[in-house]
């Protein structure tokens, strides 16, 4: 249960702009298990996205991997050379973005789209491709699959465009999805069947799942365990329930308060101040700026994480002095 | 998005709204493009069987002659010689029927050639950026800051005085004239920087779209995208710069040969004008009616370019 498919250690992504050097990812550790769904949480600009393209060596210039270690069952992915990633990506390790209109490449059908994806890793006759991309279009939920195959990516609504880019991530089998805010830009009807699709598939290929996602919500029903990044660092790490009712990082538990409640009549907080800028990012903790618990020792040296029980780790100084506020809901 | 296409199979048949078919759909309401098409068309069929419909056989052979020999040399139009018979004594009609041919064959070959290099810098440079767009695009530039025309009558000049002028060689079953050959070469060399930097700036736009990375992320790799992907995107814009191209390429032809560049032994359109122009005053039909092929066909492929590009611009689509 607990065995280990992806171990991020110590990650650092760079971008070399002009402006100077963002640090969009410094010093990035988590690990994902085997058939779990893992939350990445943050606000935008917390590194999320880069640390997913990091793992599937796809960050775009003028950013580069300076630093780090990313082990896919066992194996160092930024030892391989650019030939074995390639067949890497796909086959082991998808991604679904965030916006499937823009996503699908608008020029060629369905069909083509997938059949892209197999012949792209294995020589497959255009009979057996077409066999597979049927059974795909069933997988993920299309109907018609055998008429709509034919069609273009602007003949389909979003929810099943998303559907059709799942299909595309998921032709391969692969053992690891990165889902990029994969309900970002639907419906909110729309969004509940793409995340049940998300977890039934996850459930019958026996993969495991990483949730990039800033929406609290989306975490709480999809994740058994998450990682919060704040500024290209990671925050905490605790399983869902742990982090719901007993944060420890100050900035975990502000952004629990963030979250609107039907239920309860309360003025929704805000986060003061804004994400750092990453060139010249605070000393210290990043989030000291922002933090009301802030001491002396927060501006001086970057916190570790901490496993405070198992299972939980906070990168944070005060965590023992400090009570925080979580999620009050039935456990109360 | 679109509602209607949404419907399931309910009644009507489903309309098919491939890219190609919205573009047909809205090229036939431009009545300039069409226009255009048909103008292209009937050049096509003319340079196809242009040799058949002539009423006289092409110059350089001794058929040609042969208003010639009936003593009609400079005879101006009549119900014989539609369009006159000029300077040599051959019927300028038959001369323009012929020349057809050449003006497609200097129009299409100077295309594919162009847009072959173009297409390869233009990718190469525009995709993956850097050091090398730098090196590809200082290449471009030093092409283009060549007065071409200059150089273009320098090249021909300078290759067709190595013989082969005359001479013609197999291809595919078809004679093509060794001159116009070498012609239709050095234009290309001269004509392809502006098309790579139009097609490098169009891979500069689609690389940086979202398919492009899920692409990347599902393994595809970097030959893939650049044909697969991007190329197939960019289609649409590179269709409408070769029509343009075909036009400018025939207009040049003529232009390099009205000058006394071109290949003398190759009666192409300009050659025509080459040949009467001293004897313009008398013989104006010889001027005026190759000339007035040149303008039409090329008007023709502009018009079309421009039809193309106001059906294929996605931001017009209504």
């Amino acid at each position: 249960m607990t065995e280990t498919l992806l171990k991020v250690e110590g990650l650092k992504t760079y971008f070399y702009t002009e402006a100077g050097i963002v640090k969009a990812v410094d010093g990035v550790s988590f690990d994902v298990r085997k058939g779990e769904t893992l939350g990445l949480v943050g606000e935008s600009g917390s590194g999320k996205t880069v640390t997913s393209l990091s793992v599937l060596r796809i960050v775009p210039k003028p950013g580069r991997i300076v630093e780090g270690k990313i082990e896919l069952k066992g194996e160092n992915l930024l030892a391989k050379s650019e030939k074995e990633m390639q067949s890497i990506r796909g086959r082991e390790i998808a991604m679904i973005f965030q916006d499937p209109s823009s996503s699908l490449v608008p020029v060629y059908t369905v069909e083509t789209q997938l059949r892209d994806v197999l012949s792209a890793h294995e020589k497959i006759s255009k009979d057996d491709a077409h066999k597979k991309i049927l059974d795909l279009m069933n997988l993920v939920g299309i109907p018609e699959a055998e008429i709509r195959m034919r069609e273009f990516p602007h003949q389909f609504s979003g929810g099943m465009k998303q559907r059709v880019a799942i299909a595309r991530a998921l032709a391969l089998e692969p053992e690891l999805l990165f889902a990029d805010e994969p309900t970002t830009a639907l419906d909110v009807t729309i969004q509940a069947q793409v995340l049940d699709l998300l977890e039934d598939l996850k459930k019958k290929m026996g993969m495991s799942l990483v949730m990039i996602t800033h929406d609290m919500g989306i975490i709480a029903k999809m994740t058994s365990r998450v990682v919060v990044m704040y500024a290209g660092n990671v925050a905490e790490i605790a399983k869902t329930d742990d982090l719901y009712y007993r944060p420890r990082h100050p900035y975990t538990a502000l952004l629990l308060a963030a979250v609107p409640r039907l239920d309860r009549k309360k003025t929704l907080s805000i986060i003061p101040g804004n994400i750092p800028n990453l060139i010249e990012p605070p000393s210290g903790c990043r989030f000291h700026p922002r933090c009301e618990f802030a001491t002396k020792k927060c501006e001086e040296a970057p916190p570790v994480l901490e496993e405070v029980e198992p299972d939980h780790f906070v990168a944070c100084y005060e965590w023992k002095n400090i009570t925080l506020k979580g999620e009050t809901g039935k456990n109360d | 998005m679109n509602l209607e296409n949404e419907k399931p199979n309910g009644g009507g048949k489903r309309r098919s709204a491939s890219q190609w078919a919205v573009a047909w759909r809205r090229f036939r309401r431009n009545k300039a493009g069409v226009a255009g098409l048909v103008i292209v068309l009937a050049v096509v069929f003319i340079g196809i069987f242009g040799d058949f419909i002539a009423p006289y056989p092409a110059y350089p052979a001794n058929g040609a002659f042969g208003p010639f020999y009936k003593g009609d040399v400079r005879t101006a139009p009549n119900s014989h010689y539609l369009m006159g018979t000029d300077v040599l004594g051959t019927d300028v009609f038959s001369d323009i029927l012929h020349g057809t041919k050449f003006a497609l064959y200097v129009g299409v070959v100077v295309t594919i050639i162009t847009m072959a290099i173009a297409i390869l810098v233009g990718a190469v440079a525009g995709y993956f950026g850097s050091w090398v767009d730098n090196v590809l695009m200082r290449i471009t530039e030093v092409f283009l800051v060549f007065p071409s025309l200059l150089f273009i009558l320098i090249f021909v000049r300078v290759f067709t005085l190595g013989g082969g002028a005359g001479s013609s060689f197999n291809f595919l079953g078809i004679s093509v004239p060794f001159g116009l050959t070498i012609v239709v070469v050095v234009l290309a060399i001269f004509n392809w920087p502006g098309d790579a930097r139009m097609i490098r700036g169009e891979f500069l736009r689609v690389r940086e779209l979202e398919f492009v990375e899920a692409e990347k992320a599902l393994g595809a790799g970097n030959r893939r995208i650049i044909f697969r992907h991007i190329l197939p995107n960019i289609l649409s814009s590179i269709i409408v710069v070769a029509s343009l191209t075909i036009a400018y390429a025939i207009l040049l032809e003529a232009g390099v040969s009205f000058l006394g560049f071109g290949d003398v032994s190759t009666m192409t359109w300009g050659q025509i004008l080459e040949n009467n122009f001293s004897d313009m005053r008398i013989v104006w039909w010889a001027e005026v009616f190759p000339g007035l092929a040149i303008l039409i066909t090329v008007f023709g492929f502009n018009l079309l370019g421009d039809g193309l590009s106001d059906a294929l611009n996605p931001r017009l689509r209504d």
